[in-house]
């Protein structure tokens, strides 16, 4: 893996894609060239201005192309989103990356995606990507309501498929949760990124049906890098560990699960 | 060209900005993003005689102009440390000094990783670390007085590389520890660690760190920085080392005019790895600026209004 690099990105589009939501493009050469599925970066406004975001903050992937571009679903969920999701094209955001260990694919069997709201993001990267090398994918993908889903013709665009989508009140596509009524038949490796409760759930139904299970992980990050120790996640040994440089994907068995 | 260099502890530092503890690793998590040689030179994160397995998350969160930590001195112990991260620092770092940051729960404790790291290469000295507000015990030292004289007394008596004891903010009399440090042989101070602090999250009304509270840092605290700097300056004649929500070349400037001889950059780092270059070169501007030849010069060279009233 490629030494993250520090940069300057100028924003080149911000367009809505859901409810509070967008996808925000930057112009970021170093990280796209050295950039695989599951990493991320981290993202900020720099050292001049103390307002939200002062500390940067984690995001994954969600594409890059030839040209040096890379593409973010940032959604708003506190102060510090709801700055970054109204830069506009023009714009500078500092940017560290690309970050931490990506997914690794198995070339002989089916990928599974199980991605919960924003957790859509990394498989947007990752769908690109491994079709390109030849693989099969599928993406499942579950949001709350309907209003939250996103322009599912960005997701197609990129990802190369048509997710299977999910919605807790059924407002749009089926009914139920990401790991309901799947269609495990040929034994695929499974992905997911998404909430705790659907990462457990995840778990579990990859040690009912023996499948391997790779999940991103989400923890409050300080530095990114490694030095502050600050995005710890419980190993299954009983240890904290970094998720920011031993995750953010990690094997489903290298972490301990509350049940 | 304005120097930047000063001699300090017997040895020259390139420059006054070194990277603070907790902040950097053990400066090999930054070697690709610092130009650590390029630098003054690091504190690693603390050391203590066993493990430390650290708080469960979260453990950092954002507040207004900074944040708030609670690691809990998460490290990998002394053996391990002078195993496994020591050679890296002593093989990479030359005209980076290196200080090892070393806590313990008791004077002994202290005591056993000062000997243990003493006979090793790739580092000039300590930093006591007496003020970590994360940890039960962690500023029982630095908030005592006489246990405070007993600790650096004994240390002292272990080794002769420099020996620097980091302050705590959380006493009302720091310019009295500070002397305290100095009467017991220490040979430089650090102020400040960081102010203790507590974020609820008022949706589950539930502390947001997984330790309840923990350390505040970043630009919030650069005015109580600079002033209990200038206060434990002015109460010793030993080198004093200014941090505390330092992020420009100008927040430097007021340390060293408060009279610290070098700054520590922490909080900044995460924001923009950057920071400790540009700091120094924004410091070389100001002496270019000015007409000022060396840094050393700058030191405690604050103008001071006549008639003082008594400060208290
Ligand atoms: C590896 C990784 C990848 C991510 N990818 C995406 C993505 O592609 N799209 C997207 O919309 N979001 C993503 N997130 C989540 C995103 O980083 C958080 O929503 C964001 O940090 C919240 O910041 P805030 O200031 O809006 O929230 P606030 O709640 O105001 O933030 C308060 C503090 O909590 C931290 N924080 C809160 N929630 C999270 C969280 N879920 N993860 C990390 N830190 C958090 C913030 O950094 C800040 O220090 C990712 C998180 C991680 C760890
Ligand atoms: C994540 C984090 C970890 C820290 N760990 C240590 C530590 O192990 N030992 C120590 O003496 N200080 C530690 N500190 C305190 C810093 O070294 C510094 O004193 C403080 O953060 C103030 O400087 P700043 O505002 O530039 O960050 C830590 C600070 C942070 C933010
Ligand atoms: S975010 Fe700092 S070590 Fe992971």
């Amino acid at each position: 893996m490629r030494a993250p690099a520090r940069s300057w990105a100028r924003v080149l589009g911000n367009r809505v894609v859901a409810r509070d939501t967008r996808w925000i493009e930057l112009e970021c050469p170093d990280v796209a060239a050295a950039a695989s599925p599951g990493q991320f970066v981290m993202m900020g406004t720099g050292l001049s201005d103390v307002a939200a975001p002062f500390l940067p903050r984690p995001f994954s992937i969600g594409a890059r192309d030839g040209d040096g571009r890379l593409g973010f679903l940032v959604r708003e969920f506190g102060a510090g989103t709801r700055r970054l999701t109204r830069v506009e094209p023009g714009d500078e955001l500092l940017i560290l990356g690309p970050l931490g260990r990506p997914f690794h694919l198995s070339p002989d069997r089916a990928v599974l995606c199980l991605a919960g709201g924003v957790g859509l993001a990394p498989f947007l990267f990752v769908s690109a990507e491994a079709r390109h090398e030849g693989c099969e994918v599928r993406i499942v993908y579950g949001e709350r309501s309907g209003d939250r889903v996103f322009d599912l013709g960005l997701v197609r665009e990129i990802a190369g498929v048509d997710p299977e989508l999910r919605t807790d009140d059924g407002s749009l596509g089926a009914r139920g949760l990401v790991i309901d009524d799947l269609d495990l038949g040929d034994r695929p490796q499974l992905l997911a990124c998404g909430p705790d409760p659907m990462l457990r759930a995840c778990v579990r139904l990859a040690t009912e049906h023996d499948l391997p299970l790779q999940v991103s992980v989400e923890e409050h990050m300080g530095c990114g890098v490694g030095t502050c120790q600050g995005c710890v996640v419980l190993s299954a040994t009983g240890e904290w560990i970094k998720s920011c440089t031993e995750g953010p994907v990690f094997d489903a068995t290298e972490l301990t699960w509350q049940t | 060209m304005a120097d930047l260099s000063q001699r300090l502890f017997g040895v020259d530092f390139q420059s006054p900005v070194l990277l603070a503890s907790g902040t950097c690793g053990y400066g090999e998590e930054y070697a690709d993003l610092i130009p650590l040689e390029r630098i003054g030179g690091l504190v690693t994160k603390a050391v203590s005689l066993e493990p430390r397995p650290g708080n469960p998350p979260h453990r950092v969160a954002e507040t207004p102009g900074g944040m708030i930590n609670a690691i809990g001195l998460q490290n990998v112990g002394l053996d391990r440390f002078r195993s496994e991260k020591l050679p890296w620092l002593s093989e990479n770092l030359h005209d980076a000094r290196v200080l090892i940051n070393v806590v313990g729960h008791s004077v002994d404790d202290f005591g056993a990783v000062v000997s243990g790291l003493d006979g090793e290469e790739g580092f000039l000295g300590f930093e006591i670390n007496v003020s970590c507000p994360n940890v039960a015990d962690g500023t029982m030292f630095g908030t005592d007085k006489r246990a405070l004289s007993d600790l650096v007394t004994r240390l002292r008596s272990l080794t002769e590389r420099p020996l620097v004891v980091k302050l705590t903010p959380n006493v009302p009399d720091i310019d009295a520890y500070a002397r305290i440090c100095e009467e017991a042989g220490a040979d430089g101070l650090s102020a400040i660690n960081t102010f203790p602090g507590m974020l609820i999250d008022v949706e589950r009304r539930r502390p947001v760190l997984g330790n309840v509270s923990g350390g505040v840092s970043g630009p919030a605290i650069l005015p109580m920085g600079v002033f209990l700097t200038w206060r434990a300056a002015a109460a010793v004649s030993i080198p004093v080392i200014g941090i505390g929500g330092i992020r420009s070349g100008d927040d430097a400037l007021q340390y060293i005019l408060a009279g610290a001889s070098l700054v520590q950059i922490g909080t900044a780092l995460f924001v923009d790895p950057a920071a400790p270059v540009q700091v120094q070169e924004d410091i070389e501007g100001y002496l270019r600026r000015h007409g000022v030849e060396r840094l050393s010069d700058l030191v405690g060279a604050l103008s001071l209004p006549e008639n003082l009233p008594e400060r208290g």
